[in-house]
């Protein structure tokens, strides 16, 4: 088990590179100056120009830009924004934010799917069964800005039950709607998956052995059905949770929820490449920590795939 | 003939299922019975019902889309058909148990062997946890398998297929039961480990007086280990004999057809005998006798009417109106 978790790592640290390097190297070729763009239509001396440039390395190439960039983060010393705020002040304040926004969701995308997606497997051409099956189509045929943007407008604008944007009301109000999107969102992929693995498990010859032992229903449904029905699920689930924070780039923009999904953004938009590396990293650290969990949790899980 | 307690006895059973093509009728009328300590082959290609009547009769078949149409299977005189789920789950995984063709699919893949055989313990006996499992090894020593005591923790996939089917047969023989029902226990085997799982069941079946129905598609095992055999075909019971006098002298085209195709040393060097054709479609079984097409005497008459089971001999039982005709003229379902 060990030596897995420590393999995982190891390999896990040339394809960290990659991701960042490859990532700082698009930030990189976008067209714009960065500072030009932070002055706006002011004029910007040239000395103090020059020396902005030199504080943040910019008039070094690319290669030494990124190695200083990554030099940063390894030693924490992660400075500040081209704006002037401290960054690690920034991150304190907006890791939580995006924590609780992602969590939330997933709670809410979890409880949908696994409820919604058990019943109607155990219950399939049922009134349920059908009735998720058309909802879910039209949840998954529905792009997510045009949910964030309609749900913004009609719950919070117009019938006024949620904060329209902004944190000011703190957790959980101003987490609901956009949280709750999400969720919905989400739920239809996770709730589908749960239905069929049910379906194919249902008919598995070992549940009929399970009858066969002259077992009750339940015990046949939580002992033999759900363990293995599951399987499929918590690899869903792992990839689903890694993937949160890029939809957090979105849902964090449009409702103006100040974490680390709208700082992404706005570096991303200031060209700052150092922020979207030290971003980057901490997404990469986090879905490799994610995805090992999720293997670990599979191991225990499943007999068949335990690590050594 | 074994003399001992009629066990299990099934009369009648017809099973139909709902298909969105229409309604089939997989089981038609099949009658038998299983004494203590015999081994009753039920004999038939796959598609001939001989899987359904079991589970039909076992309340295991999924219902719908299958149906029980007619038809009583009494365990020591108490219908399992007519009783409650709740009353059949105390006799179906107690005193009647079952075992299946693929143990890999037919044990449960994230379960310890010793949790899946204790769990028989804990249901139908109340036992603790660990007393279950003590048990649970003892039963995979009784099936001998090597450092049973080691191997209760572990799981299915870590079993060759042979000792995995011995798993199979610990789970079906930890409560003791009275009948013991193996649906093709050995077609997923090779050939000799094959024989060593009938010559276990055949020693624990021995030790316990317990009565066996051993489904199957080969005629070979039936010779080796059945003593009475009931072949089916297309949902029909067409012949019921002791085993040794069905080898001897088969009396349906069907039987016979299915011995002449059973490679011997004496035809070493010939081409083997088959049966023409293949089985009917259950949408489509031919009117009549269902063998009708594949029968080499078959004659017009064959076509009007499904023929009855009659009596030949004493014990033994044919469906075939060209083999009956002058025999006794008693219907025996």
């Amino acid at each position: 088990m060990i030596r897995f978790v420590l393999r995982r790592v190891l390999t896990a640290i040339p394809i960290g590179f990659i991701v960042t390097l490859g990532v700082f190297a698009l930030v990189f070729a976008m067209p714009g100056d960065p500072l030009r763009e932070l002055a706006g239509d002011k004029p910007i001396p040239a000395a103090v120009l020059a020396a902005k440039r030199a504080q943040f390395h910019l008039d070094q190439p690319f290669i030494v830009q990124y190695l200083l960039s990554m030099k940063d983060i390894f030693t924490g010393n992660f400075g500040t924004t081209f704006a002037g705020a401290d960054i690690a002040a920034q991150l304190r304040l907006r890791i939580p934010v995006t924590l609780k926004l992602t969590l939330l969701a997933n709670a809410f995308q979890w409880t949908l799917g696994l409820l919604f997606g058990i019943y109607a497997g155990f219950r399939r051409n049922g009134l349920v069964d059908r009735s998720l099956l058309l909802v879910t189509l039209v949840l998954l045929a529905v792009p997510g800005l045009v949910a964030y943007f309609a749900a913004q407008y009609v719950f919070a604008v117009e019938l006024k039950w949620f904060p329209v944007s902004g944190v000011l009301q703190g957790f959980p109000h101003s987490y609901l709607l956009p949280a709750l999107v999400i969720g919905l969102l989400g739920f239809a992929g996770l709730a589908r998956l749960m239905r069929t693995s049910i379906v194919e498990t249902v008919n598995a010859d070992f549940v009929k052995t399970a009858r066969a032992k002259g077992l009750g229903e339940q015990r046949v449904l939580w002992k033999h059905i759900l363990p293995n029905a599951l399987l499929p699920v918590v690899t869903f689930i792992g990839l689903d949770l890694a993937g949160m924070f890029g939809g957090a780039i979105i849902t964090e923009s449009i409702f103006n929820l100040p974490g680390l999904g709208q700082f992404m953004f706005q570096a991303i938009k200031l060209k700052e490449g150092g922020v979207v590396v030290l971003l980057s990293t901490l997404a990469f650290v986090s879905f490799i920590l994610i995805n090992l969990a999720v293997d670990v949790l599979y191991g225990i899980l499943d007999p068949r795939v335990r690590h050594v | 003939m074994r003399t001992g307690e009629v066990l299990l006895q099934v009369e009648d059973l017809s099973v139909e299922f709902d298909t969105p093509r229409g309604t089939v009728r997989a089981v038609d009328g099949v009658s038998w019975q299983v004494r203590a300590g015999e081994t009753l082959a039920i004999l038939g290609e796959s598609g001939s019902g001989k899987s359904v009547s079991t589970q039909a009769l076992t309340g295991i078949l999924e219902m719908p889309p299958g149906r029980i149409v007619s038809g009583t299977a009494k365990y020591r005189g108490e219908d399992l058909i007519a009783m409650s789920v709740k009353e059949r789950r105390k006799i179906v995984g107690d005193r009647i148990t079952m075992v299946f063709q693929d143990s890999l699919s037919a044990l449960n893949p994230v379960q310890s062997v010793g949790k899946q055989i204790a769990e028989c313990y804990r249901v139908h006996r109340g036992m603790s946890r660990t007393d279950a499992m003590r048990r649970a090894a003892e039963m995979l020593d009784q099936v001998r398998i090597p450092a049973a005591a080691k191997r209760v923790n572990d799981y299915p996939h870590e079993f060759s297929g042979g000792m995995r089917q011995r798993v199979m047969l610990a789970m079906a023989l930890a409560l003791d039961p009275d009948v013991l029902i193996a649906d093709e226990p050995t077609t997923a085997l090779d050939v000799t480990v094959q024989a060593q799982i009938l010559e276990l069941i055949a020693e624990l079946q021995a030790e316990r007086d317990m009565g066996v129905v051993l489904i199957t598609h080969d005629l070979g095992v039936v010779a080796d280990v059945a003593d009475n055999v009931v072949v089916m075909y297309a949902g029909h019971v067409v012949e019921r004999a002791a085993t040794a006098e069905a080898l001897e002298l088969p009396m349906h085209p069907y039987t016979e057809g299915l011995l002449g195709s059973m490679p011997s040393a004496d035809l070493k060097g010939q081409e083997l005998p088959t049966i023409p054709g293949t089985p009917p479609s259950l949408r489509a079984i031919p009117s009549g006798c269902a063998f009708r097409t594949r029968c080499k005497l078959a004659i017009e008459q064959c076509a009007h009417e499904v023929p009855p089971l009659l009596t030949v001999a004493p014990g033994r039982d044919a469906a075939c109106i060209r083999r009956t005709g002058s025999a006794l003229k008693e219907a025996v379902r």
